[in-house]
């Protein structure tokens, strides 16, 4: 017998109540005795069982039998061999065991989508791209660059020739060859000393960076890693990685409750700068393979490197690495010179 | 009029049914988890099926007069809803990183998406939820929606946010206004003043924090080392201001809340069920805000951990807050809701009605 409460068909009317099982019918019956209802256990359905909360048997005729009696229920249900909907879900959701595998699981899965699952796709679609996207794109980012944060260069002649020769140089060893690139020229009062590749090939280099370099080799190695950034299309995988975080966020928590909006845009961002630095390493690596190809040292960028945070760290104060879209400039610098070493 | 009625509640004519919440972090932890898991294992496709296990956890625990509430929704419908949501945003995203004109597209596509997202959410989410076998409902129109969430967020934009308070109250309106169990309505009315004031309470919340933060600034400024440009890397200048800007922005979150809290208080406080039940909520602001403001925290330190535990924080503090003030016997209400409910037609959600889980 076990004790719960009886709620009439199609109705909010209940009543405390008993259940009891025997020859494969289910007896419902009132404190006093009476029978109230009675099924047998075909028409039977048990509610999945979760948490604390009460078992459920629907009668099948709109009634149910409600009890806080879990065991009683499960010894009901095994005499009237019913299904035990959610059975091991609830096993699980209840075990040490279970919870630490779903923790590992979560962990594992998660690290393994981010880490390489997210670059993996990324780099799939951005290679799909037609090139007719990757040179709209690069177009309308400019058209924005030029009108607001940029300003054509105010470089000599004589300087725009070097650096257009040094441009021509470097392509021509690079796998899109010397008509793969396009070198842009610009003045930007904000962006300081910098260079940056857009997906259709373009290199902007600044007149400050120019500036900034001591010699040809420096130079060469900020080109060889811009164009490394379009050879691997780094600009359109950083788009769908960035499409494909806060989706998959959205997707897994499934709700926008304020603590998970707030909780999700820190891990999002340091998601994202931790790609970006992959790519950086991986333009590094290119540009000293290039660096050797031509014969010279790949520690000239690091000089550079090291130069370019001299300059921008006193004026904005740089962010620590695990934050930034940079490597740490120190480690980069050692990377080099390892493979000059080479 | 309005005097006797408030004259019968003062009597003691009126039984108060709080609601609780009978949900703990540490079960919910292992129901979470589970649900993580999979969705994670299956790629995103059991979140529908986690998703309706999780409210009926919370719904199933959320207990008024010795009763549970429940939820029966298919996840299959969850699943499209989903699916359906997914692509969008995935979509929005990239075309927005190729070239911000997209937005000048997505503009007219959200104008008759949102609209439509919201009432089947809504729809959805109410239909599916039961007090005692007696179903909710939820009955606003594409207009209303466009109405609450489009039309009047523009003007309170375009008004320069001086007619927010009404924006809100339109949209409070219409959610609550909208909904009804077994048939009986919901209703909620409020005087532009009140909302006003709620509002205004904010801004002079926001006012003093902005007080604060210049006076600091103009203080410490005196005590800089005149002359000398200061540097970004010097520790003993920094550390005081980041701490202040910190300070300043946790400010700004704790007004934001508090607010929403006393929106909530006045909204639903002054909630009628079948003209004669009455709603209370008595959230205290600031409590919220802590309440909000440490979850957040605990669930980023934890690397997420704490989230259960936040959840069923903030349902069993917000649920506590409220109760029913019943005129006449409850359960004779909902044998007769029960009643009118197939008058109605218990119409089961309709094929366009779909959970997004807004």
């Amino acid at each position: 017998m076990i004790e719960g409460r009886y709620f009439y068909p199609h109705a909010t009317r209940f009543v405390a109540a008993r259940a009891s099982a025997a020859s494969g019918m289910l007896r419902v019956e009132a404190l006093d005795g009476s029978l109230l209802n009675e099924a047998p256990a075909k028409s039977l359905r048990l509610s999945p069982a979760l948490g604390r909360l009460p078992a459920r048997l629907s009668l099948g005729d709109g009634s149910h039998f409600e009890s806080d009696d879990r065991a009683g229920i499960e010894s009901l249900r095994r005499e009237l061999k019913l299904r035990a909907p959610g059975g091991l879900l609830h096993r699980i959701e209840r075990s040490w065991r279970g919870i630490t595998l779903a923790v590992l699981a979560t962990a594992a899965l998660s690290y393994g989508f981010v880490a390489f699952g997210v670059p993996f796709i990324a780099r799939k679609l951005a290679e799909a791209t037609p090139p007719s996207i990757a040179v709209a794109m690069s177009r309308q980012t400019m058209q924005i660059l030029d009108g607001r944060a940029l300003a054509p260069s105010a470089l000599k002649p004589k300087d725009r020739a070097r650096l257009e020769a040094l441009f021509r140089k470097v392509s021509a060893h690079e796998p899109r060859g010397a008509g793969g690139y396009t070198l842009l020229m610009r003045r930007g009062p904000g962006v300081g000393a910098n260079a940056f590749a857009l997906p259709d090939g373009s290199v902007v280099v600044t007149d400050a960076l120019y500036a900034l370099a001591k010699n040809d080799e420096e130079i060469e190695g900020v080109l060889a890693h811009e164009m490394s950034h379009v050879n691997h299309a780094h600009g359109l995988q950083r788009v769908y990685q960035a499409s494909m975080i806060p989706a998959a966020i959205a997707l897994l928590t499934g709700d926008v409750s304020q603590v998970s909006q707030m909780a999700t845009v820190l891990p999002g961002i340091l998601v994202q700068s931790a790609y970006s630095r992959n790519f950086e390493q991986q333009a590094d690596d290119d540009a000293a393979a290039i660096l050797r190809a031509m014969g010279a040292k790949p520690s000239r960028l690091g000089d550079l490197l090291l130069r370019l945070e001299e300059v921008h760290c006193h004026k904005g104060g740089c962010a620590p690495s695990w934050l930034g879209s940079h490597p740490e400039t120190a480690a980069r610098v050692e990377r080099l010179r390892q493979e000059t070493g080479k | 009029m309005s005097g006797e009625h408030e004259a019968a509640v003062e009597s003691g004519a009126a039984r108060s049914y709080p609601f609780q919440f009978e949900g703990t972090g540490g079960e919910y932890f292992g129901i979470w988890i589970v649900n993580l898991a999979l969705t994670v294992v299956t790629l995103g496709i059991y979140s529908a099926w986690a998703t309706v296990r999780t409210r009926r956890y919370f719904r199933g625990n959320m207990v008024l007069a010795g009763h549970a509430f429940d939820y029966h929704a298919s996840p299959v419908r969850i699943l499209i809803g989903r699916a359906i949501a997914f692509v969008l945003l995935l979509g929005y995203n990239i075309s927005l990183n190729f070239s911000p004109y997209a937005l000048l597209v997505w503009i007219p596509a959200f104008l008759i998406a949102v609209p439509w997202l919201i009432v089947s959410s809504l729809r959805f989410n109410a239909r599916n939820t039961s007090y005692r076998n007696v179903r909710f409902n939820f009955t606003g129109t594409l207009g209303g929606a466009a109405k609450a969430y489009i039309f009047w967020p523009l003007i309170a934009m375009l008004s320069g946010g001086f007619l927010m308070p009404l924006a809100r109250r339109v949209r409070d309106y219409y959610h609550i206004n909208n909904h009804s169990f077994g048939g009986r309505p919901f209703e909620t009315e409020f005087t532009g003043w009140q909302i006003y004031s709620r509002f205004l309470i904010a801004f002079a919340m926001w006012i003093a924090l902005m007080v604060a933060f210049f006076t600091f600034i103009a203080v410490s400024a005196k005590f800089m080392p005149h002359g000398k440009a200061v540097s970004p890397n010097d520790i003993a200048i920094m550390a005081p201001l980041i701490l202040m800007i910190a300070f300043l922005e946790i400010g700004f979150i704790v007004v934001g809340i508090a607010t929403m809290a006393m929106i909530y208080n006045l909204a639903l406080g002054h909630t009628v069920l079948d003209g004669r039940h009455r709603l209370r909520c008595r959230l205290n602001p600031l409590v919220l805000a802590w309440v909000v403001i440490t979850n957040t925290l605990l669930t980023l330190a934890t690397l997420g951990l704490f989230y259960p535990w936040a959840q069923v924080r903030y349902t069993r503090y917000f649920l506590g807050r409220m109760a029913l003030e019943a005129t006449s016997d409850l359960d004779e209400f909902t044998s007769e809701a029960f009643g009118t409910q197939s008058a109605v037609g218990e119409e089961i959600a309709g094929f366009f009605d779909l959970g997004i889980g807004l």
